[in-house]
């Protein structure tokens, strides 16, 4: 399936390949990308009025805007990263695999490393 | 008015900018301006250094920006490094004081780490990676001249701190609360911080950039099994650069925001969390290190591979060593400070995983020995590095086990026994694998080779200085000097071995003299390369000419083995690889030279010199700069030349590759 629009590959490239084929026209307004945009903002506004607001103790708050995070990390991947687009093998699943791994082991090990008694903080 | 400009000298040249060795500073760097602008007016070079360089996005020139831009800073780190050994030769010297001491050893770490041995990594990334792989350019040239200037402006910033505001002193990793606002008030901290971002930006799209280039731009038949290591170090080097900027960029960030806007991440008051930064900073700083290091062991694969003229000792090993030590390195960082107290568990944890990591250096080790072994050794100058490397390195990481083990680690905390060992690596690892790489792919770059004989001396002078200086520290460590102390008394016994150091600190300088001249003088009288292939290498860079055409290839050779132009040799295609017939020759799209990234750069400059002093106006002035750029970079759709098939022709012909 390959994009009217696209331009003529060198011999040693392979040709598009589309996880999904979804791939706006150049020519049509980018609607998606719009929603994308306004759906990032909104979510970005509600953690933020939440917290300013002081809605719900602390904890729930926590909870709240992290799992608001996680939503917002999805909807960018999956609109503007390219997340369902490839070219040949898709690398980019494996690089964000690989990239969740480190994440979330990042994270989950800072969490650990500063629950530290010391009286320092 | 006349109050303005007393609040403006006020400002700009406090006190502590109008010390001597500052002032010394301000006229070298004004007399240095004026030649510069001197030469280039009466030699009308200006528009030349501008449509050639200024403007360039051709891969190789860069990597010539980087190389150049990073020698400069190693000599300013240099500089550093000896105004600190100077005040600690003899007990009670106060050469320089106390204050000025912190600002030496603070732009001493921060500049030979963020702007000598990051650049002058990219600037062989740069030269040789497209090259190795059979590439025309990177995957984003644009992005990759947007790099450079984000990192070159950022390093101006942060180098004028030295004479205009006053320098950071909170050495290099700027822990709070220290870097607090209301314990650190000036510009110092915020000309850390504001530089490191800005370059930081830059660095991080440059591992994005290596990363694709080498996913997706390999030459036919160049599987990942068959590429060669450095381009494996390169690979993992910016898979880390990926993963471990963002930590530095936030920590960086919230930082500014502490100090610019009130805020309290770090603060000690408001439920700020000073040691979150240190954490932060470390998750960065772990993999950093492997950052630098990691490319050393790629060029020494190369260095061993040529100069033993026998393939890599275990490849498939050295490539999973490789790997193994990316992953690793983000599992280690609270060594960094165990002091902190998180308890057993947590340093246990640390201590161990620190410990692995030495696994798969170790077998690195073995197979770079091995890979000698038998080998029929030319002792070149890049060779001698690579000797000189693998003790000094096997010291270094020995030590680093010592350290690692958390008992071990409390007594010797930052003392001149860390400071010993992470030079023992850095140079020993860094430095010299650097070096080595510049002498091996210095004919690439610049179609020259570089004299051998003085290298040897630069070589001589480097190495035994290094041991002069560092070996003594390991004992002054032991014997309870902390790093970071300006001065000292006579009474402790540390002065004779620090006199050795400083000793080999200046040993070491005149390295440094000899290996300038080395280029100096070969620039004029070096052996020119004709062949393209000084060395009798094993990889595809040296199947082009010295310095390659614009376009790299002429025609994209089709890979069969690893170690590819050797194999090439080996089967008697070498001349049908190096010779093109010119009905073979198509017309080629390069990318088109463009202003924007050195506006972008200029425009970060701007915005970061505002909001180091607070001026708003100029610091939204600089972000207009960088936003105008970035539309300009947005919608310039004419971002390509095609080059005509005659001019690679007639490139080629003058190169004598040119069938008839």
């Amino acid at each position: 399936m390959s994009h009217p629009t696209e331009p003529a590959l060198h011999p040693d490239q392979e040709p598009v390949r589309y996880l999904h084929a979804h791939f706006e026209d150049d020519r049509r307004f980018p609607w998606g990308k719009l929603w994308g945009y306004v759906g990032s903002l909104a979510l970005t506004f509600a953690a933020f009025g939440a917290v300013a607001q002081h809605l719900w103790p602390p904890t729930a708050l926590m909870t709240l805007i992290l799992g608001l995070a996680v939503a917002q990390a999805g909807l960018q991947l999956g609109v503007f990263m390219h997340l369902r687009e490839s070219r040949g093998p898709s690398w980019q699943i494996a690089g964000l695999a690989l990239a969740l791994f480190i994440a979330v082991g990042l994270v989950g090990m800072s969490i650990w490393v500063m629950l530290f008694k010391s009286g320092v903080s | 008015m006349q109050a303005a400009l007393s609040y403006l000298l006020h400002t700009l040249f406090p006190p502590t900018v109008l010390r001597p060795t500052e002032l010394g500073a301000d006229v070298l760097i004004l007399a240095t301006g004026v030649i510069i602008v001197t030469v280039l007016t009466r030699q009308k070079k200006w528009g030349w250094l501008w449509r050639e360089w200024l403007t360039t996005v051709d891969h190789k020139k860069i990597g010539v920006m980087y190389l150049i831009a990073a020698i400069a800073m190693l000599f300013r780190g240099g500089v550093d490094a000896l105004m600190m050994r100077t005040n600690l030769a003899l007990p009670s010297v106060h050469f320089i004081n106390a204050e000025e001491y912190n600002e030496v050893f603070t732009t001493h770490g921060t500049i030979m780490i963020f702007f000598m041995a990051m650049p002058l990594i990219f600037a062989l990334f740069n030269a040789i990676i497209p090259l190795m792989i059979g590439a025309r350019d990177v995957a984003f040239p644009r992005l990759n001249a947007v790099s450079f200037w984000l990192f070159a402006f950022g390093a101006l910033l942060f180098n004028i701190s030295f004479v205009v505001g006053g320098s950071p002193n909170a050495g290099w990793t700027a822990y709070p609360p220290l870097t607090e606002l209301a314990f650190n008030p000036g510009p110092g901290e915020d000309y850390y911080f504001m530089s490191l971002f800005i370059s930081g930006i830059g660095t991080t799209i440059t591992g994005i950039n290596f990363l694709v280039t080498i996913l997706r731009m390999r030459a036919p038949g160049m599987t990942l099994w068959r590429m060669p290591l450095f381009a494996w170090t390169a690979l993992c080097t910016s898979a880390l650069i990926l993963f471990a900027f963002p930590p530095l960029t936030v920590a960086l960030g919230t930082s500014l925001l502490d100090r610019l806007f009130g805020a309290s991440f770090y603060t000690l008051g408001h439920g700020g969390m000073p040691m979150m930064y240190v954490n932060l900073f470390w998750l960065f700083g772990h993999p950093e290190v492997y950052i630098v290091v990691l490319p050393a062991f790629g060029i020494f694969s190369e260095v061993v591979a040529t100069y033993a003229r026998k393939p890599l000792f275990g490849y498939s090993a050295m490539v999973l060593s490789v790997i193994a030590i990316m992953v690793l390195s983000y599992g280690t960082w609270v060594h960094h400070f165990f002091t902190m107290g998180a308890g057993p568990g947590v340093n246990v944890f640390f201590g161990l995983s620190t410990m692995l990591i030495a696994i798969p250096t170790g077998v690195k080790i073995f197979n770079w020995i091995f890979t000698m072994w038998g080998g029929r050794i030319r002792l070149t100058v890049a060779m001698l590095y690579q000797l000189a490397f693998i003790p000094t390195f096997v010291v270094g990481g020995a030590t680093g086990v010592l350290l690692a083990t958390v008992p071990v680690d409390y007594q010797l905390h930052n003392t001149y026994f860390l400071v010993a060992h992470f030079h023992n690596t850095l140079i020993g690892g860094t430095v010299f694998g650097l070096l080595s790489g510049l002498y091996y792919w210095w004919p690439k770059m610049f179609g020259y080779k570089l004299d051998e004989r003085q290298g040897q001396w630069a070589f001589w002078l480097f190495f035994l200085g290094f041991w002069i200086t560092f070996g003594p520290q390991y004992l002054l460590g032991l014997q309870g000097m902390t790093r970071r102390l300006w001065t000292y008394p006579f009474g402790f016994g540390w002065h004779e071995l620090n006199f050795i150091s400083t000793v080999g600190a200046y040993i070491m300088g005149a390295g440094f003299l000899v290996l300038v001249y080395n280029v100096l003088w070969s620039m004029q009288h070096g052996e020119r390369d004709l062949t393209g292939d000084p060395w009798d290498g094993r990889t595809l860079e040296w199947s082009l000419p010295s310095p390659a055409p614009e376009y790299n290839f002429a025609r994209i050779p089709v890979v069969t083995a690893r170690d590819a132009w050797w194999a090439m040799k080996a089967e008697g295609r070498a001349n049908q690889v190096k010779r093109v017939r010119p009905e073979e020759v198509a017309a080629l799209e390069l990318p088109r030279n463009t202003g924007m990234p050195f506006f972008l750069g200029l425009g970060f400059f701007i915005m970061g010199f505002g909001l180091v002093f607070r001026w708003w106006w100029i610091g939204i002035a600089g972000i207009v700069v960088v936003l105008a750029s970035m539309l300009w970079f947005g919608f310039d759709y004419d971002d390509k030349k095609h080059v005509h098939p005659d001019v690679i022709r007639r490139t080629e012909a003058a190169l004598g590759r040119l069938e008839a």
